[in-house]
């Protein structure tokens, strides 16, 4: 097969610190109204991305017409860290805000689409809602609060598991363990140190009302821009597709979101099915949704 | 630091230049892993070439075709056209530091690429590191076979979707014909003959290590520095731990 697409190196920026790759069509030209994919790191591991998923899709999608841009956020893959010492949700949305206004200067893309896994995705959730420019995302694996139902599935699925009662039999339950450990440890410690460790800051966590707050809040305003969103679930991470849905039950998404399912993939879609799929999904996902838009933006 | 593509328009690579210092004569190429090695050592490789240009060297990093951020699958890929890209990267940075000779420092599998590339260059490569190189090619395809089982086994469900995947390993694809290559490896043949001085760093003792050291003779030398894997990943982070000791040494062996 022909390569329709081309690869160029590049540093965005107002530092030139944030090292990206993009991958153009061949046939693109400048007036092409299309948006251009950003694809965004997950986690630490680089732009790459896992088992080169990223690589793939940046070409998939140039296949179909579509600009596409990877890049490292400070301190992860090849960028520089940041001068500045920010939080990283902080860093992280203002290197997105960064590497936009460099690839709108430089490469005159006015539209984003926003593409991430994991943490990728949150970062795209959240940025996206600030940003006018940006008119759609896709959500690989976000982080949503557990629901009851998620609670239900999790343990019911241990309770009919033969080996969970034999090792409750055997007192190697797990959670009993756990609590175990907990109160020998704060035994251990004695009641001084055991106030010190209560002292120290503690990281937020999904399950943290706040978070959910903040989350919803998030999601929240993408709803109030009425943007397009692609999410993607994994059986690794979750017990069915409906966990978006139920994790924000007062949120009313409606035609606006795409909740897909892969059941048998894991977090970062591992498998040769899971990584086509995912990625034809992905396709097939901008180009009907940027066509639509483009219908109505007329 | 410059990001950049080179090579020719069939078989583009990525590459990434660090400069070292004005009157710098010192010049390394960083030859990487493969695979899900490639993206779990990518930071401790970046970690070296920093300290490699705070020394005051010329560092280019670069991806094998059909890999990282380089043009090309891995259906096109073979070991002899890894060769042949550290090759062209070596021109690239004579090219671009205006040095005559270079040092090659491999990790794992990119270690027994820079051996064999050195053993057909001896006038251009002045120094060549393994750094936990491949010694032998079935027992490196055996390790990740077994990693790559266990990793099924922790998670929930078996992640093969529709489609076979046993020609892929640890999530990249492994052609039968690449396979064929790598069982082929053997890197005491490679450093047999070898003039060129050349540090082997051991950080992960394997089996085939007493072997490379019955192999082989002065200007191999050895070195063991028990650290964390820098090719495997640190449980739930998606990439390694950066053995900043083993980093600080080869960085001081090449100096």
């Amino acid at each position: 097969m022909t390569q329709t697409w081309s690869e160029q190196a590049l540093l965005l920026g107002p530092r030139k610190s944030l090292v990206g790759v993009i991958t153009k069509p061949t046939a693109a030209s400048a007036e092409d109204a299309r948006p251009m994919i950003v694809i965004l790191n997950s986690g630490i591991v680089h732009r790459v991305g896992a088992n080169r998923m990223t690589v793939q899709l940046a070409r998939a999608l140039a296949d179909a017409g579509y600009t596409t841009a990877r890049f490292d956020l400070s301190g992860i893959g090849d960028s520089e860290p940041r001068t500045e010492a920010l939080p990283p949700l902080d860093a992280a949305l203002a290197d997105i805000r960064e590497a936009l206004d460099s690839l709108e200067t430089a490469r005159k893309a006015r539209r984003f689409v926003l593409v991430g896994l994991c943490s990728g995705a949150n970062h795209a959730a959240i940025y996206a809602g600030s940003d006018d420019r940006v008119i759609g995302s896709v959500l690989l694996e976000p982080a949503i609060p557990p629901s009851l139902l998620h609670h239900v599935h999790h343990y019911g699925r241990k309770a009919v598991r033969l080996e969970s009662w034999l090792r409750a039999l055997r007192g190697e339950n797990a959670l009993v363990e756990r609590l175990k450990k907990k109160i020998a440890a704060r035994i251990q410690a004695g009641a001084g140190e055991a106030a010190s460790q209560l002292d120290e800051p503690r990281q937020p966590h999904i399950t943290d009302p706040e978070v959910k707050t903040f989350l919803e809040n998030a999601y929240g305003r993408l709803i109030a821009r009425g943007l397009p969103l692609l999410v993607v679930l994994t059986g690794e991470s979750w017990y069915y597709r409906e966990s978006f849905l139920d994790a924000f039950p007062r949120l009313r998404f409606g035609s606006l979101l795409q909740l897909e399912f892969f059941e048998n993939a894991d977090h970062v879609f591992t498998s040769r099915g899971a990584s086509t799929g995912v990625t034809r999904l992905i396709v097939g996902w901008v180009e009907r949704t940027m066509r639509a838009g483009s219908r109505h933006a007329a | 630091m410059t990001p950049f593509y080179f090579g020719t328009s069939s078989r583009r690579l990525f590459g990434l230049y660090t400069p070292g210092s004005a009157r710098a004569s010192r010049a390394v190429v960083l030859c990487p892993p493969w695979g899900q090695e490639y993206l779990r050592a990518h930071r401790s490789i970046r970690h070296l070439g920093n300290l490699l240009s705070r020394a005051g060297i010329h560092v280019l990093r670069f991806d094998y075709f059909g890999t990282g951020d380089s043009a090309g699958e891995m259906a096109d890929a073979d070991l002899k056209g890894w060769q042949n890209d550290i090759g062209t990267a070596i021109e690239e940075l004579k090219d671009t530091a205006g040095v005559t000779r270079v040092a090659l420092v491999g990790l794992r599998l990119g270690g027994t690429l820079a051996a064999r590339v050195a053993a057909g260059r001896k006038a251009e490569v002045e120094k060549l590191v393994l750094w936990d190189p491949v010694v032998n090619g079935d027992e490196y395809l055996t390790e990740m076979r077994k990693l790559d089982a266990e990793i099924a086994e922790t998670l929930a469900m078996r992640t093969t979707g529709p489609g076979d995947d046993s020609d892929r390993l640890l999530g990249f694809d492994l052609p039968e014909r690449m396979r064929k290559e790598i069982e082929t490896v053997d890197l005491v043949s490679s450093l047999k003959a070898a003039s060129t001085p050349t540090l082997v760093m051991v950080s992960h003792a394997l089996s085939s290590h007493a072997g490379l050291r019955a192999g082989t003779k002065h200007p191999v030398v050895f070195e063991e520095m028990a650290s964390e894997p820098a090719w495997l990943e640190v449980k739930g982070v998606g990439v390694g731990a950066i053995p900043v000791k083993v980093l600080q040494r080869i960085v001081e062996w090449i100096g």
